[in-house]
């Protein structure tokens, strides 16, 4: 660690991925004293594997609001930080059963009803728009073209840097301890390195977040859960476009988005491998959970991948990206203070749309930190939600219940409002 | 009769696991360690399988040399499509020229007409068995390949050298070791998985074998290296001189 922790600081944010870089910097940007504490390196944990795929229309207006304005955020960054953050290819929802075709006429209906720019595409121009995707067995797709990604690495260099601008403090290698909290109210937080004096702490731990809600005996309704995407590499016979639009199939699982000159794919399966953290070393290192030539997961995943992209198969030269999402029960993130613990706000649980989150969720975070209210709609993503829940207090029934909504991910169909219409566990590439 | 290739595979610990020596022990601790087929092995294995796909008479047999651990290795390599898998029983660790023996023995008693392997396991990092197997068995032999094109005969092999490109033509049987370039191992499909899980590992003993292990090679200390690395942010050039005149022997 380059300097000493500071001994007092307004805000602690204890991880150093998108949500709390992004959080930081939007509190130091309104005049706020930030420290930024990280168990490894900044934005190398599940922030450094992200795919960062952007889908703006959500199940629900204010969750789409959010991503909206997500895009405004970024695009300020990319002027003040100058890099190119957002990768605007347009999206593609594919149908080849009713029930799928059904979501994508309630997405277009519920799209067109906020005044957002989705309309449906004819099969034949879907395959003019992708040459390299099966197209032949669809009856349906949708098309937004604002859609895009964010590409996961300059957008944690632009945090950093208008954060540094701002005076954030950022202390990666310094896992943290423990929480001082003194008749209900947050004093301070305990790291090898000394103790911080503050008065509010910001659990955007990630996947590592049940565990810092655990240093003050709190659960939090979070569970790590593994996931794989395969990157394959330029290839002259079936060009990828950088300015192809991004799939989802949620028939076979799978999403999909341009990646220099290859393509990215990933799958929301209906199985995923659970990660117990607290098991993992202090200096753990995503990036070296490698995969075995067997692995199952994979092996599902290219599956999945060759009944869409009938060129990609088990041969095909690929990087498999393994990392780990964090999960919640109703699939929706935890954005706010512990009614219990005075000073102490989650910012985690994004299952795998953290990146994209990102830029709203740091102003919602800085305007419930600092005004103790936000002009947003966060009703869906309060932390105190499931705060009396009787059945989601144990980590046993909170892991069953994140793991259940990742395997309905993209398995379960949603109607026009994005509640559950039918769960399809077993529908899907191994049906 | 079948073109048996014969892919012997070590069992490794994985390139991105921390390696850490039980201090006053020769042995490295591997409790917390995953593991894997050797990469230039599971290159070899590869290999394999794309001669397999060229022409329709080829059988592809790895071998696993040691204990039951391996088998966990074996079966990958049956789930990426290996024909058949044999576990010779061994205590490890053993010196490259004894496995050199065991599977000149094995080659003896199957008849391949191309052994395929990795120029070198990275743990130990020997690159000698390839070389002690072709001369036990009195083949000819190619090593670190970078391209093999095979024919009726032999093969024409390319390995990468520091003068250039370097093509040695062999006839089988023959023994070749492959380098890095050589290929990009597969994962294995659903179905080889599910079929894996089916398939026999088939098991041998030395005495089975009539061979007795005699150490060459006697390990005689392990020590830790330190990999990590200080950095700190210099002001100027006229620092970065001062420190590289302080630190290193350039000046």
């Amino acid at each position: 660690m380059a300097d000493a922790l500071p001994e007092t600081s307004d805000v602690v944010v204890v991880g150093g991925g998108v949500a709390g870089l992004s959080t930081a910097m939007q509190l130091a940007s309104r005049g706020t004293s930030v420290t930024v504490l990280e168990r490894e390196r900044l934005g190398n944990g599940s922030t450094g594997r992200a795919a960062g795929l952007l889908g703006q229309l959500r199940g629900s207006p204010a969750a789409t609001r959010m991503l909206m304005d997500g895009v405004e955020i970024v695009t300020e960054l990319e002027e003040r930080a100058d890099v190119e953050i957002f990768v605007q290819t347009g999206s593609l929802r594919v149908a080849q059963t009713d029930e799928r075709a059904g979501e994508i006429r309630d997405l277009v209906e519920m799209g067109r009803g906020i005044g957002f720019d989705i309309d449906h595409l004819p099969v034949d121009e879907v395959s003019e728009l992708l040459p390299y995707m099966r197209t032949d067995d669809l009856i349906d797709a949708c098309y937004c073209p604002t859609d895009g990604h964010l590409q996961p690495a300059e957008l944690v260099a632009a945090y950093l840097k208008l954060g540094r601008e701002s005076g954030v403090v950022y202390h990666p290698g310094c896992p943290v301890r423990g929480l001082d909290i003194t008749e209900n109210r947050v004093r301070g937080v305990i790291t090898d390195h000394g103790t911080i004096s503050t008065d509010v702490v910001i659990n955007a731990a990630g996947p590592w977040s049940y565990l810092v809600a655990g240093l003050v005996d709190t659960p939090l309704q979070t569970a790590a859960l593994g996931h794989v995407y395969l990157t394959t590499r330029p290839d002259d016979g079936h060009p990828v476009d950088r300015l192809s639009p991004a799939i989802r199939d949620r028939h076979l699982r799978i999403y999909s988005r341009p990646e220099s000159g290859g393509l990215i794919v990933g799958m929301y399966g209906a199985d995923a491998v659970q990660h117990d953290m607290a098991s993992l070393p202090d200096d753990f290192d995503m990036s070296s959970l490698t995969v075995r030539a067997d692995d199952l997961h994979v092996a599902l995943l290219i599956d999945a991948t060759k009944r869409r992209f009938s060129w990609i198969d088990e041969r095909t030269p690929m990087t498999i990206t393994r990392g780990i999402m964090t999960f919640s029960p109703d699939g929706k993130p935890f954005c706010g203070r512990r009614p219990d613990i005075e000073g102490l706000f989650h910012c985690s649980g994004f299952c795998g749309h953290g990146i994209v989150q990102s830029p709203a969720i740091g102003v919602i975070m800085a305007e419930l930190v600092l005004d103790g209210r936000t002009g947003y709609d966060i009703e869906a993503i309060q932390a105190d939600r499931f705060f009396e829940h009787p059945e989601l207090q144990d980590r046993p029934d909170i892991e069953a219940a994140c793991y259940q909504m990742h395997a309905g991910y993209y398995g379960r169909i949603e109607d026009g409002d994005g509640s559950v219409v039918e769960q399809t566990g077993g529908d899907g590439p191994t049906a | 009769m079948s073109f048996l290739v014969l892919v012997p595979t070590k069992r490794v610990p994985d390139t991105d696991g921390v390696i850490r020596v039980v201090p006053g022990e020769l042995d490295v601790d591997t409790s917390h360690l995953s593991f894997v087929i050797n990469p230039f092995d599971a290159i070899a294995v590869e290999e394999a399988l794309r001669l397999r796909e060229r022409r329709d008479d080829v059988e592809v047999v790895v071998v696993g040399i040691g204990g039951e651990a391996y088998e966990d290795e074996l079966r990958t390599a049956l789930a990426m499509g290996a024909d058949r898998a044999i576990r010779v029983d061994a205590a490890e660790p053993l010196d490259p020229w004894n496995v050199a023996g065991i599977l000149a023995e094995l080659a003896r008693r199957l008849g391949p007409r191309l052994v395929l392997m990795g120029k070198q396991a990275v743990d130990d990092d020997s690159a000698q068995t390839g070389q002690f197997l072709a001369a036990q068995l009195g083949w000819p032999q190619a090593t670190f390949a970078s391209r093999i094109d095979d024919s009726e005969h032999g093969a024409e092999v390319a390995r990468e050298t520091d003068y250039g490109i370097e093509t040695l033509s062999v006839t089988w049987p023959a023994v070749i070791t492959a380098d890095l370039r050589l290929n990009e191992p597969r994962y294995a499909s659903l179905p080889g998985i599910l079929a894996a899980r089916g398939k026999p590992i088939e098991e041998m003993s030395l005495e089975e074998l009539g061979i007795e292990i005699e150490p060459r090679v006697e390990l005689v200390g392990l020590q830790q290296v330190s990999s990590q690395r200080t950095g700190r942010r210099l002001e100027n050039v006229t620092e970065l001189l001062q420190c590289l005149r302080e630190n290193t022997e350039l000046f």
